[in-house]
Formats: structure tokens, C-alpha cells, sequence
């Protein structure tokens, strides 16, 4: 395995882009990478994308193709990959892996949406053997109301209060204030938070991220190509995607296999131990985490679950500003999911650009003091999970 | 006349010992599945993968919450439910056999739901449809508040 640099990383802004298609979005992305890493649309040897259910993609997820075809068709190979929510993530891991195997010297890796409007939907699909129509038919249990129901056995069992939810959501858009990408740039008030319509108890609108368009791209080498580009690349430490196991305790389908005492986000938790191993690196060694904030309960489960902290731990470090930018493990100084919208395949490498800006000190106002490992992770439908260790 | 016609057929039955969730148990690893399941997919469970030997089990009525939310707003298609729309309460909840089932939890009173609660399977209706029929599905009821006083649960 060759040693894999992080050459040039861009973004589009996030937000709502009527008069813009993702091919356009994309496109913003990709120019920006190619010119931070100082290498021409020719240089790319391989393009590994986020498969998008929501838009492109010729309804076959084969967003990677649009990319080629919008910059230029110059035959190269294309790898579209589906992984819900994690697509993003699981691009960038395959991208890295067509550059550690010695396959390829540089590959873009590239993740682009564009959402319908409010809260993700089903896929439509409407047949008994699906399990997500049957939990919305029989039940009519939405996405938020898992993390509702997740949250609320966290506040039983480490007395979370509504303050410690608001506090999280505060720090996030606290934050976006800094970041000219994020979607929403107004700093919030723990009043605001805790006056914002309860949308699954315990669950308010201000702790539960919306959809954006956006989207992001990085592009990756081999440390003899870095070379030849920089004195100061950033390193991929350590990468890994995994999925769910049978033991899990969230209920996937209608019901899960439950003993007591087990993670309920095990591909989570496997893909980001995975990324520490092969990283040789530890949570001690971490500046600063990414992590996939769908709603703040993520930022007191996330860090307990993958041994960043300590059981229980979570609240205390909120409370006392440690998961802030300057704090002992800052979580999300990008503003996080809460602040950007979640295009959903995109957050993978949206992760990567932040965590390539912490790493070379370009973050401006929301800088991580001396940044040297980044730790960026994603969850998807289906058991999904990734994680990728930057340093520099 | 009013029917009652289950949500989806196949999920639950109204027997004569009471309401119950209709699943699977393989015959090897005797790993519990909600709904049926016709293999096992425990990863250790050789034998269930060659052999497949799945017996029919009838889950409930006695389960532990473990945990709940409000659903505040209308879910989106393809939920359904009565206008206007009321805030209901979902659930997981630990059935005795082994399994953490997802159900709506058939209260109006939810802060009195509390983990680790003792809960009942109950079927009752989730919308009443265009021809005056109620659609029921499986839910679960406070124990307490069904009035069981065989059970010993009732707080003095
Ligand atoms: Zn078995």
C-alpha cells in the first residue's frame, strides 16, 4: 500500500439552488478541487462518485458519468458508488483504495445533490417485503422519531436535558457563523433552540438537520505525485467502511434480535475503529472530529460509542464547551450537518474538504488550534457506515 | 356494517388468547424474527443457512419499553391516519421472547411513558378508511393502564 496525499479539496456552497442543476453544483465543486491541487482536468486518472437517489445520475445513479461527461469525456474509468447516506464516504474510501493499491496516481473523488424539499422521504416503494414502507404504513414512524426515540432513553439513563440538546445546536451554528460554505449563517440563542417547534419529542426543529443542495470533491494521490505538487500535503492516516452487524440493537426492520447492552450504530462504531487501526492512531491523537450530526443527539452518542469520551461523559463536555473549535475534542467546527443541510451524498466528501482546511490552517475564524488529525465519519441506509482519518 | 381489517395481512392475529405478532424462530439457533423470515440470518447459524428450518412463533402480549418519541408532525406518505391528525407516540419495546419490536404506543398521557415500563400488545385502529372500516395494526398499551390486575403491576 503507497502512501495516499489529500492534493486539492473543493465545495459549492450549501443551500437551495432552484436555477442550478447538480451537474452545476458538481461542476463548482470539482473546478475547485482541480485548482487547489494545482492539476488539470487531463491529470485525472479515475473518478469514484457518490450514487445519488435524489437527482442525476440518469436514474440509475451514475452521477460519476455525468461529471465526466460535463468536464470532458477522456475515457477514464468511473466508479459510482451507493451507499445511502454514507455514499459520500464510501466514494472517497474507493477512491483512496484505486491510489493505495498503486492502480492509479490521482483520482477524484467527487459527491453532488440536489434534495427535494422537507424531511427525506421514503423511496416510494410500496410492497410488503419493504421494510421502511411497512414501518411507515403499519406505524408511521419518520426518520426523526428513531432519533427521537434513540435521544429520549439517553436522557433516562445520563439525565440529557432539553438545555444539553439546545447547547449543541447553539455550538453548531456558532460555528457556521465562520464558514462562508455553511447554509445557515445566523448564530442562535439556547432561547431560540428551545422555543423552536417540537418536531418528535424530544426532538425540536433547531436540533434536527434540513436538506440542502450542495457538493463537494477532492482530489487524491500518490505521495510521489503529492510531492511533485507541495511541500505540505495532508495524508490519508487511515480509511475503512463498514456495516451493520446482526447483533445491533436498533430496530432495522420492524423489530431487531435485542440482548441488552449493545450499540445501536455498530457500523458506525466498526468503520471508525477500523479507521483508528489502520491509522495506528487513537482517540488521543485526534484534533478535531466530523462526524454526522442528523441531529445533536449524534454529538453525545457518537463520541461515548467510538471511545472519544467516556460513557456518560458527553454532557460534561458540552456543558463546558470542549466539543467547541477550541475545546479538548472539537466536534463539527464546520457548522456540522445543523448548519449546512445534508446533501446527502455529499457529506462524505464535504467531511474531507473541512478536515483538509482544519489540517492546513486555512479554517479562518472557526480554526482548530494547531490541527494535526481529523477525523471524518458517515452513517446510510442499509447498515452503512465510513470513516477516514486525515493528518498532516 | 364497521370491519376490522389489519393494516398489512400476515403481521399480527387476534387469536383466541389474545392479540400476538406473528414470526419466525429458527429451529438451530433459536434466533427470534418479526415478521416471518423464511431463513435465518444469523452469521454463525450454519446449519439454519443450508437446512433453513424455520418454525411459525406467536410473539407477545408482554413486552418492556425501551424507549419512545412523539411523532408531533404528520408523517409523509405512505403513513396513514384519521383528520385531523393527532400526535401519537411510537415505540421500541423488548419482548419477553427476545426481540425489540417498533410499534405505536396507544396513549394520550405520554409523559407517563418511561423506560422499562411494562407494556401489552394490543390491536386496535390506525385509520378508518373511505368505507367506514377501521385499519387496525399491532400496538402496545401501559400495562398498567390496561387494568391487569391479575398481573401484580398495578402500583398500590
Ligand atoms: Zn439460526
Amino acid at each position: 500500500m503507497t502512501e495516499v496525499a489529500v492534493l486539492g479539496v473543493g465545495m459549492h456552497p450549501f443551500g437551495k439552488f432552484a436555477d442550478r442543476s447538480v451537474t452545476d453544483l458538481c461542476r463548482s465543486a470539482v473546478l475547485a478541487a482541480l485548482a487547489d491541487a494545482g492539476i488539470s482536468w487531463r491529470e485525472v486518472e479515475a473518478v469514484a462518485a457518490a450514487s445519488s437517489r435524489f437527482s442525476g445520475g440518469k436514474g440509475w445513479g451514475l452521477n460519476g458519468n455525468d461529471v465526466v461527461e460535463d468536464l470532458g469525456s477522456t475515457g477514464v474509468p468511473v466508479y459510482n458508488l451507493s451507499a445511502g447516506c454514507a455514499a459520500g464516504g464510501n466514494a472517497f474510501h474507493i477512491g483512496y483504495t484505486l491510489v493505495a493499491s498503486g492502480m492509479h496516481d490521482v483520482v477524484l473523488v467527487v459527491g453532488g445533490e440536489k434534495m427535494p424539499k422537507g424531511f427525506i422521504q421514503t423511496s416510494g416503494v410500496e410492497e410488503a417485503t419493504d421494510p421502511e414502507f411497512l414501518r411507515q404504513r403499519c406505524i408511521g414512524v419518520s426518520g426523526p422519531a428513531f432519533w427521537g426515540m434513540l435521544c429520549r432513553r439517553r436522557m433516562e439513563d445520563y439525565g440529557t436535558t432539553e438545555e444539553h440538546l439546545a447547547m449543541i445546536a447553539v455550538k453548531a451554528h456558532a460555528n457556521s457563523v465562520h464558514n462562508p460554505n455553511a447554509r445557515f449563517r445566523k448564530p442562535f440563542t439556547l432561547e431560540e433552540v428551545l422555543q423552536s417547534p417540537m418536531v418528535c419529542f424530544p426532538l425540536r426543529l433547531f436540533e434536527i438537520c434540513p436538506v440542502s443542495d450542495g457538493a463537494a470533491a477532492a482530489v487524491i494521490c500518490s505521495a510521489r505525485f503529492a510531492r511533485r505538487k507541495t511541500t505540505k500535503p495532508v495524508w490519508v492516516a487511515g480509511s475503512a467502511v463498514a456495516t451493520a452487524r446482526f447483533d445491533d440493537g436498533m430496530t432495522r426492520h420492524l423489530a431487531a434480535v435485542s440482548p441488552p447492552g449493545k450499540t445501536m450504530h455498530s457500523e458506525a462504531k466498526l468503520a471508525v475503529e477500523t479507521a483508528f487501526e489502520r491509522a495506528g492512531l487513537g482517540p488521543r491523537d485526534l484534533s478535531l472530529v466530523e462526524l454526522q450530526d442528523n441531529t445533536v443527539y449524534y454529538e453525545l452518542a457518537f463520541p461515548e460509542e467510538w471511545g472519544l469520551c467516556a460513557e456518560g461523559e458527553a454532557e460534561r463536555l458540552v456543558e463546558q464547551g470542549e466539543t467547541g473549535p477550541t475545546g479538548r475534542l472539537p466536534i463539527n467546527p464546520s457548522g456540522g450537518f445543523q448548519s449546512f443541510g445534508e446533501a446527502t451524498t455529499a457529506m462524505g466528501v464535504f467531511q474531507v474538504a473541512e478536515l483538509t482546511w482544519q489540517l492546513r490552517g486555512d479554517a479562518g475564524a472557526r480554526q482548530v488550534p494547531n490541527a494535526r488529525v481529523g477525523l471524518g465519519q458517515t452513517i446510510g441506509l442499509g447498515g452503512n457506515a465510513t470513516a477516514v482519518m486525515l493528518k498532516t | 356494517m364497521t370491519q376490522r381489517i389489519p393494516v398489512i395481512e400476515g403481521l399480527f392475529a387476534e387469536l383466541p388468547e389474545g392479540p400476538r405478532l406473528l414470526g419466525s424462530r429458527c429451529a438451530h439457533c433459536a434466533t427470534p424474527y418479526f415478521p416471518r423470515s423464511p431463513v435465518c440470518h444469523h452469521p454463525d447459524c450454519d446449519a439454519g443457512r443450508i437446512e433453513n428450518r424455520m418454525e411459525d412463533v406467536a410473539f407477545g402480549p408482554s413486552g418492556v419499553l425501551y424507549s419512545h418519541a412523539v411523532q408531533n408532525y404528520p408523517p409523509p406518505p405512505p403513513a396513514k391516519f384519521d383528520e385531523p391528525y393527532q400526535p401519537y407516540a411510537v415505540g421500541m419495546i423488548d419482548l419477553a421472547e427476545g426481540l425489540r419490536v417498533l410499534g405505536r404506543i396507544a396513549t394520550d398521557d405520554f409523559s407517563k411513558l418511561q423506560g422499562g415500563m411494562p407494556v401489552e400488545l394490543i390491536v386496535d385502529r390506525l385509520y378508518r378508511d373511505g368505507d367506514g372500516n377501521d385499519v387496525v395494526t399491532w400496538q402496545f398499551r401501559p400495562a398498567e393502564a390496561a387494568g391487569h390486575r391479575n398481573q401484580g403491576r398495578r402500583k398500590p
